[in-house]
């Protein structure tokens, strides 16, 4: 008895290593099933540029604020993907904003009729209306590419419109060597980004709805010199 | 005489097995020279990525910077991440200025981009435009593994070719003062037995070498 209960130990003994090794390889498989996840990191510099003397207000909406996109296999050989943006878009706005106007004030709720907020000159909302992304794998081109499509509106304290457009991003990536397709689509991610601050800063005060607005607010002088 | 004229030969191609063989040409045009170096002023050089279908890579950009750099150190260029940064959002691929008068009608329309331009006593802009691409290859390789080992067997090979332009801008002159161009082709080799052994041709290497001995030149009091 006591022989075999030690025989039962060292078989044991000697099948925990390959236990584990199993285990460990199953769970690389199950990982491997799951979509590619990508959450979205990068330092976005601030803007070097001339600010617009005026108290802007920010709203970020939940959905824009923890922004992802999901993209699922069409076939086996693919792999899904599911891009985190949230993060990355509201740090690139902040900063951004912060740079381009006197003073930013995050809003507590969406502007509207009843809704309480810091009294500022305008409110500023960004939505992502559309992401697309194109990997080297399904377009045979070395590029990894991301494109934004951002609703942009600017209303009233009292949520009344003052102008409302689209403005779109776009952000490539060559193939680099030993990186992988994660680092690269975080890579295109944050370009896309820096393109949609870049699109943002030097077209903000084109922007129809919003130039005849900082006409009002500071006289066509001063807005022309923007 | 004989003897000289292979040794020359094999060693030629002992040479060009070992690294790839790779032709180049530069042209250059240049006019006002600092003849005495730029003294305390810095440069900065970009690449252009404006184009839908390649970019300036930017370890293209990093090496010609490091080439001048490093043969002249009194020359202080600024690195192009840093500069980009600095100057955010000025010159992204969408904003960035095509030509002089474009930049200098930013620096009226926005004084603090002027005002640190001018903190950082930058001369010299110079823009690199072109990319290196992969040609036509042909050959075959097989690889196989099995119980007692693995191992490749056949030959490959390839073209690569490099195209790049700098344009410098001179912001004490207010001019576009040179153009310097640079080509090059190189062919890599992959023969394999058991091991497969890359012998790359270094075409960008090439192209880097080329146009930074010639800004180096336009730049440098030394030259």
């Amino acid at each position: 008895m006591s022989a075999s209960t030690t025989s039962a130990h060292d078989t044991y003994r000697l099948l925990w290593p390959a236990a584990m090794l199993l285990c460990y390889m199953l769970l690389v498989v199950l990982a491997g099933c799951g979509p590619a996840e990508v959450v979205v990191k990068g330092d976005f510099p601030a803007p070097t540029m001339e600010k617009l003397p005026l108290t802007i207000g920010v709203w970020y909406s939940a959905d824009f604020a923890n922004h992802e996109f999901f993209d699922e296999a069409k076939t086996k050989t693919e792999s899904s993907w599911l891009v985190k943006t949230g993060q990355a878009q509201v740090q690139m706005w902040d900063t951004l904003l912060a740079g381009m106007f006197a003073r930013v004030v995050p809003m507590v709720g969406r502007p509207g009729p009843g809704q309480m907020n810091p009294t500022v000159d305008a409110v500023f909302i960004p939505e992502v209306g559309e992401l697309q992304y194109a990997l080297p794998a399904q377009t045979n081109v070395k590029v990894y590419e991301i494109w934004i499509r951002y609703k942009l509106q600017l209303v009233t304290t009292g949520g009344d419109p003052i102008a409302d457009w689209t403005m779109s991003a776009y952000g490539k990536t060559p193939t680099a060597f030993m990186q992988s397709d994660q680092a690269a689509v975080n890579l295109a991610a944050v370009m896309a980004l820096r393109d949609a601050g870049a699109n943002f800063a030097s077209s903000f005060t084109r922007v129809p709805g919003v130039q005849a607005w900082l006409q009002d607010r500071l006289g066509s002088g001063q807005e022309a010199t923007l | 005489m004989r003897y000289t004229i292979i040794r020359g030969l094999l060693a030629g191609g002992v040479i060009c097995l070992a690294s790839g063989c790779v032709t180049s040409t530069v042209d250059q045009m240049v006019f006002n020279k600092p003849t005495e170096g730029i003294g305390n002023a810095t440069v900065v050089i970009l690449g252009r990525r404006h184009a839908s279908d390649y970019d300036t890579e930017p370890d293209f950009v990093e090496c010609v910077g490091d080439h001048i750099a490093s043969g002249d150190r009194s020359i202080h260029v600024i690195g192009e991440l840093e500069f980009v940064n600095d100057f955010y959002p000025w010159f992204e691929p969408r904003t960035a200025p095509l030509q002089l008068a474009d930049l200098e009608g930013l620096l009226q329309r926005q004084p603090v981009v002027a005002e640190r331009l001018a903190s950082l006593n930058t001369q010299y802009m110079i823009w690199l435009d072109g990319s290196t691409v992969r040609g036509d290859s042909s050959g075959s390789m097989t690889c196989a593994i099995g119980p007692g080992g693995g191992g490749c067997f056949g030959f490959g090979t390839w073209s690569s070719d490099a195209k790049y332009e700098a344009t410098i801008w001179d912001f004490t002159e207010h001019a576009e003062v040179g153009r310097i161009s640079t080509t090059a082709t190189g062919q890599s080799y992959m023969p394999a037995v058991v091991i497969p052994i890359p012998i790359i041709a270094p075409v960008q290497g090439t192209a880097c070498d080329g146009i930074g001995d010639q800004l180096l030149q336009f730049l440098s009091s030394q030259s």
